[in-house]
């Protein structure tokens, strides 16, 4: 299976903000987790984030992640402008 | 245009980090993700460049051209910018400012939004770096404007758009030849998948790998407003926030402009102007924060600045905290009356982004953030054709009469009211 590296932007709601997603996300799926940039304060949390892994893990990861309620965007956080 | 300009173009740089890199197809720093911007040798430039020989150039955003991000010449795009700085003595009137000036890209060449601007960067830049098909993502004026000049270039171009967007905002891309492709899916979907297809093939997105180009094509803008006032800076600047990208390259701009000589230091504000259906940035700076709170569902008519993540908020807001301007946001209702006012005091039809900024403008004056007796420049940047189903019902009907004189006189122009204007 091909390997893959996303890289991505995490945004918390508050409701989510002191629950330790990413632990959480590691112990779900074979991914590897790589923080390279992070602001959280009690309002909002984001977290900049690389994933490794097979692609469709990957895919399983982020799609876990949204369904818990975390906004996951690439980094260039905005591609469709006005 | 002299032949053979050299270019001062020397990196792209990091602007979290400071790093260096080459100045290819890559927007973001390996090390922390920061987004990477074209960096230039100033001191060259400040050797090479006058403002006698920027007047002796054509008048388009090519005059500048040692301050942006290409090596040779331009290529695509070259008639691009050098809109119109109007002096609205009408509307400053009615707002209750001493001057108020519109920088009015609703005329802008070819699309009549300032995104040609960007684009013309762009894409010329695109071919320098050899590539042959130009592709991005957009619900509007950046698909018109790709579409358009990818056309004029000869260069292949895909646009990106969500699948349910209204057909007429389609055709003004389509028209073009362009590769219309409808997307399935939430915004966020789409949004990641147009981020791997631009890693995955070979193809130049404008505002994903040739975003730190696009980027500063935002600049000319903030030059063109600087020598149309007579080389000096506005005390006081208001521009549109969607990214934020436009307002954090007008700074740039003013400061670049200052470096190297061109125009005088001189204390500056800018202000950002949003809707509050989408107002990321200018919620983050009222409440003093400079973390941006993402919104999920934007709900305005501005659609061209509903960007619920703005990639350059947090820039955005350092910038107005910086200058000592600030943020501001407006109803949907207010926008509407900002794009009226326009209309009826300075005879300028804009989109509802123009709307939201003379919106702004005006609470930004009545609040004394923007001080009465000082000067302001206001950034408009689309033409009101491309979003007229938002006034649509909004500026009354024609009033209809048979071909008579007698019913002309008794409906519309009553007798004794043009005896009046005939004493007057």
């Amino acid at each position: 299976m091909a390997n893959d590296t996303s890289r991505l932007w995490l945004m918390y709601p508050t409701r989510l903000v002191t629950r330790p997603i990413i632990w959480e996300l590691c112990k779900k799926f074979e991914v590897t987790t790589n923080l390279r940039q992070a602001s959280v304060n009690e309002e909002v949390g984001l977290v900049c984030l690389e994933l490794d892994g097979e692609r469709t893990e990957i895919k399983r990861a982020i799609a876990w992640l949204e369904e818990i309620g975390v906004k996951v965007e690439p980094v260039e956080i905005n591609t469709i402008e006005g | 245009m002299q032949k053979n300009t050299p270019s001062y173009f020397s990196n792209l740089k990091c602007r979290e980090c400071g790093r260096l890199y080459p100045k290819q197809a890559i927007h973001v720093c390996d090390f922390d993700f920061g987004p990477l911007e074209a960096a230039y040798d100033y001191d060259a430039i400040k050797a090479a460049l006058s403002r006698e020989v920027i007047e002796s150039r054509p008048k388009s955003m090519w005059r500048y051209r040692e301050l942006l991000p290409i090596d040779g010449e331009p290529t695509v795009g070259t008639q691009v910018g050098f809109t119109p700085l109007v002096k609205a003595d009408r509307l400053a009137a009615k707002l209750g400012i001493k001057a108020l000036y519109i920088k009015n890209d609703t005329v802008n060449y070819p699309t009549l939004s300032f995104k040609d601007r960007v684009v013309s960067v762009a894409l010329s830049r695109a071919k320098e770096l050899g590539f042959k098909t130009v592709a991005c993502a957009s619900t509007g004026n950046l698909a018109n404007s790709v579409a358009a000049n990818a056309a004029s270039a000869g260069l292949k171009s895909y646009v990106l758009i969500p699948a349910d967007l209204e057909q007429g905002k389609v055709l003004g891309s389509l028209v073009y030849g362009t590769n219309v492709i409808g997307i399935h899916g939430a915004y966020d979907q789409v949004n990641r998948l147009c981020s791997e297809i631009a890693g995955k093939y070979g193809w130049g997105f404008v505002n994903v790998n040739l975003r730190p180009y696009y980027a500063e094509g935002s600049k000319s803008m903030g030059f063109e407003i600087m020598e149309q006032l007579g080389w000096r800076i506005p005390r006081h600047t208001v521009a549109p926030m969607a990214s934020g990208s436009l307002l954090t390259k007008i700074h740039k701009a003013y400061g670049e402009f200052t470096k190297i000589g061109l125009v005088e230091d001189a204390k500056f504000s800018i202000y950002g102007a949003q809707a509050t259906g989408c107002a990321p940035i200018s919620h983050a700076m009222k409440k003093g924060t400079d973390i941006v709170k993402p919104v999920p569902k934007p709900d305005t008519i501005a659609k061209s600045l509903a960007i619920g993540t703005p990639a350059d908020g947090y820039y955005a807001i350092h910038v107005m905290r910086q200058t000592g301007g600030t943020a501001e946001d407006v109803s949907d209702d207010e926008v509407i009356e900002g794009i009226k006012l326009l209309a009826e005091y300075a005879g300028i039809f804009a989109e509802t982004a123009g709307g939201v900024t003379v919106a702004c403008a005006k609470k930004l004056i009545e609040a004394g953030k923007i001080p009465r007796d000082e000067e302001a420049v206001l950034c408009i940047t689309g033409h009101g054709l491309k979003t007229q189903e938002a006034i649509q019902g909004k500026c009354g009907t024609p009033r209809l009469i048979k071909p008579s004189l007698r019913e002309f006189e008794e409906q519309i122009y009553l007798p004794d009211q043009a005896a009046t204007a005939a004493k007057s």
